[in-house]
């Protein structure tokens, strides 16, 4: 019998069982797409960066984050589900239910629900994995081969880690259902509101809140100088002092706001700001976890998206683009593909476990190279001539100029007559640079191939030259960019919807108040800009702490990245538009719960 | 003498084409004249909260006509309405229906929020009503921080602050323990008598019902009898009452 009026009452609010599903199925989607993507050992193949031991941290990382986030996700939704059902549950007590028997209902209720959006998720993780992968392949210019959308570990780990929090927060629930008395149940939502705390104190609560941010931001920033300690430091300050300002700041400035009369007696603004004040209390913590999230997520499609920037650092830092060891019939093909800008030759006589040079050769060449010049938190390069002074081995020119010589030899620079007694055929490279390296790059990469000396050691020689270490730094970038990319929109998603299910979660004891208001006269339209404003304020709290975060701590990659700031207009449009319309389909679901009675 | 209510033969029919219908109210009629304070007395489901319902526009009628201060409330648009309720009418419910999240000061302040007046006129109004109810003093708590016999007089004085035409009361001592329930009724008669406030006033209780002056008795969807008080003091007016009640 309870089974079945527990399954009436889903039937009748299939609207609210609606977005949870959605929202859990996201979750466990996002999470197989993710596992796929740093367990799946075709993608790792496919990717010779991918392979390195730093990018596979990366990942892991990435992985605990997701976690966690999807942890945290959980807990939220899983309140929705329990607002949702307690007032039911309650009443079947009051009716004379065993409350072990309730607890067992909402025990089975909660993992059902669980599993079942974790397999529906699963399916449409794979279907997902699929076509997002390769339109972001194809979109973002990647280089990532051989994917394909379904991988049985990850499948397994997805469900068993689904199948762990969702037994976790069925316990959880009927912990609550069976330990709660049946008023406190059915009256949940007429608790009184909490006594006014002492104003001296949050005053202070909020100014040592905008110091810790302070110091936060000030350790991201001197990276340089703080070396290991930034990051503990950043993470310590910056969560307390999210907190704090959360607890403290706001609410001192809806206070203020409600100080002004003329603002606070106009239309509905006094509503609003005791809707938010009262809100703001409850939503301390989750607003400061929302605005880390956005912060990490933001965070993370822009260094993602800038990513790129270090094959240009990579391009910069040689100033030949093809060294040719060799000429023949394939490269004379291949040149005709590309436009050659300025063209130098070296020629070499080898004897022995040497090459020789002639320096007057050298200095008639005129021979360029791109000296770092850059500090620990900078990267900067300048072009600089090659003496035949600098060719000595202490010097770094000397290791440069030894890769226009093949067959790893020692480098002897001699006058020119010396040069001409060598018994030996002079050999000659010619170095050129070519326009539209980056554009042109896979007819570049082609004449390098073809142009490769003769003989033993080819394979390195080839690997040491611009276009085979401009194609591996783009392989690393790749996979940055594309981690970054997914796990800044993955985030996104699991934190507006953890927001979404906050404000939804309440909704059902907002709804009295917005019917009292509409008795009381107020129009209809009165009533939503009110909801657009207090939902749309809990949205913009976190979102502008989050984005101080991102653009303070954009600083932190100044070692990594000549400019982290290079665009982030485009990581922040993408980011701000995927969030509106979180908060569009947050207000439109919390307006048709409140304002359902109202016609 | 103005009327300031006027209901005209109103019928209310429940249930869609095709559903079965269930008929609420099958043609009232009656007028409350400016000044007057009348009780609706009715068992539950009678049809007095549905009643209640059209004459504050919360609900339409089936048919009929209901006039507020000579107005025609029945072909209002629904911001009509809204504005309606906002400026000719004052409610006072069972269960208060104050705003938790709002002051004392801030809960009575909105219906004047809500029509635009100046801010600089709202707070005398504000004080000048809370005086009049004697509840002063708690216009900065909360109302979870004060009584329920406080609560129903922040709830008069925001029903009031904006010189409503007529205020509905709908049960308004139901929650209330008898001695705040007197004193709310004593000062309903009191802002009737003095302050000249026209109170239409829903309950099934009579002891409240007997601080009226005309009493209406509603039953399955009609008006059936109607008392007067006339001359007769309260507790004549009370045994009256339960005397009709009893008859049923």
């Amino acid at each position: 019998m309870l089974w079945k009026l527990s399954l009436t009452s889903l039937k009748s609010r299939w609207k609210d069982y609606l977005v949870l599903f959605s929202g859990l199925t996201l979750a466990s989607a996002i999470f197989y797409m993710f596992m796929t993507l740093a367990t799946n050992p075709s993608f790792l193949k496919g990717n010779v960066a991918i392979a390195f031991s730093t990018t596979q941290c990366v990942y892991g990382f990435g992985i605990v984050l997701l976690a966690l986030i999807t942890f945290i996700y959980i807990i939220y939704a899983n309140s929705f589900l329990l607002s949702m059902r307690q007032k039911d549950y309650a009443m079947y007590m009051m009716l004379g239910a065993r409350s072990s028997k309730i607890g067992h209902l909402i025990f089975i209720e909660t993992f059902l629900v669980g599993l079942i959006s974790t397999i529906i998720g699963e399916l449409i993780g794979i279907g997902l994995t699929q076509v997002v992968s390769n339109i972001l392949i194809t979109q973002l210019g990647l280089s990532i081969t051989h994917f394909i959308g379904f991988y049985l570990p990850a499948l397994l780990w997805t469900l068993i880690f689904f199948v762990i929090l969702f037994f976790l927060a069925a316990l959880w629930n009927r912990h609550k259902l069976v330990k709660a008395n049946v008023i406190d149940l059915l009256k949940e939502n007429q608790k009184p509101i909490k006594a006014r705390k002492n104003i001296a104190l949050k005053i202070i609560e909020a100014v040592l809140g905008i110091i810790l941010l302070r110091v936060g931001y000030w350790a991201m920033a001197n990276v340089s100088t703080l070396v290991l300690n930034s990051i503990p430091l950043a993470l310590v300050t910056i969560v307390l002092g999210s907190y704090f300002v959360f607890d403290s700041f706001f609410i001192l400035l809806i206070d203020l706001l409600r100080r002004n009369k003329k603002f606070k007696y106009s239309k509905l603004h006094s509503f609003t700001l005791g809707q938010l004040k009262f809100r703001i209390n409850s939503y301390t913590r989750i607003l400061s976890i929302v605005s880390l999230l956005f912060a990490l997520a933001l965070g993370a499609i822009t260094v993602g998206l800038n990513f790129k920037q270090i094959t240009d650092q990579q391009m910069e830092s040689t100033y030949y683009d093809v060294v040719l060891f060799n000429q023949n019939q394939k490269t004379k093909q291949q040149l005709k593909k590309v436009v050659v800008t300025s063209k130098t030759k070296v020629t070499y006589k080898i004897a022995g476990k040497y090459a020789y040079v002639s320096s007057a050769q050298i200095k008639n060449a005129n021979l360029k190279r791109n000296a770092f010049v850059g500090k620990t938190d900078e990267i900067k390069y300048k072009t600089e001539k090659i003496t035949p002074n600098d060719i000595k081995p202490e010097n770094s020119a000397y290791y440069e100029f030894a890769e226009y010589i093949p067959y790893q030899k020692e480098i002897k620079v001699v006058s020119q007559t010396k040069y001409d007694q060598i018994k030996q055929n002079s050999n000659e490279t010619i170095l050129l640079r070519v326009k539209d390296f980056k554009k042109n790059f896979d007819n570049v990469e082609k004449l390098q191939k073809f142009a490769v000396p003769k003989g033993k050691n080819v394979e390195e020689q080839l690997n040491s030259s611009k276009a085979a270490s401009y194609r591996l730094i783009l392989n690393i970038a790749s996979g940055f960019e594309f981690m970054g990319f997914f796990l800044g929109i993955a985030f996104l998603a699991m934190l507006a919807s953890t927001l979404m299910f906050k404000v939804l979660s309440g909704a059902n004891s907002d709804e009295p108040r917005y019917v009292m208001l509409w008795k009381m006269g107020t129009r209809n339209k009165l009533l939503k800009t009110s909801i657009n404003w207090e939902i749309g304020t809990l949205f913009a709290l976190p979102a502008v702490l989050g984005v101080l975060d991102v653009l303070f701590g954009l600083q932190f990659f100044k070692s990594l990245l000549a400019h982290p700031y290079n665009n982030i207009w485009i990581p922040f449009s993408i980011f701000l538009i995927c969030y509106l319309i979180y908060y569009l389909i947050t207000v439109k679901l919390y307006q048709s719960i409140v304002l359902k009675k109202i016609k | 003498m103005t009327k300031v209510v006027q209901v005209d033969n109103v019928t209310k029919v429940y249930g869609k084409r095709g559903e079965k219908k269930y008929e609420a109210l099958k043609g009232i009629t009656f007028d409350v004249e400016q000044g007057e304070f009348v009780g609706i007395m009715g068992a539950s489901g009678s049809g007095k909260t549905t009643l209640l319902n059209i004459l504050s526009t919360l609900d339409q009628p089936t048919s009929g006509k209901v006039l507020i201060n000579g107005r025609d409330i029945t072909d209002l648009n629904k911001n009509q309405m809204a504005d309606f309720r906002g400026q000719e009418i004052g409610f006072i419910f069972q269960d208060f229906n104050l705003l938790d999240n709002l002051t004392n000061r801030e809960n009575i302040a909105l219906p004047l929020s809500l029509q635009n007046v100046k801010s600089r006129e709202i707070e005398p109004k504000v004080d000048k009503i809370a005086s009049r109810l004697g509840i002063k003093e708690i216009l900065a708590k909360y109302p979870a921080e004060v009584s329920g016999g406080q609560k129903q007089r922040v709830a008069a004085a925001r029903a009031l602050v904006h010189d409503p035409s007529i205020l509905y009361g709908d049960e308004p001592t139901g929650a209330l323990d008898s001695d705040s329930a007197t004193e709310l009724l004593e000062t309903m008669k009191d802002l009737n008598e003095k302050d000249k406030v026209s109170i239409l006033m829903v309950t099934h209780d009579p002891y409240s019902a007997s601080y009226a002056q005309r009493i209406l008795f509603i039953k399955d969807g009609k008006i059936g009898k109607e008392l007067n008080r006339n001359d007769k003091n309260r507790e004549e007016f009370y045994q009256e009452i339960i005397t009709e009640l009893g008859r049923r």
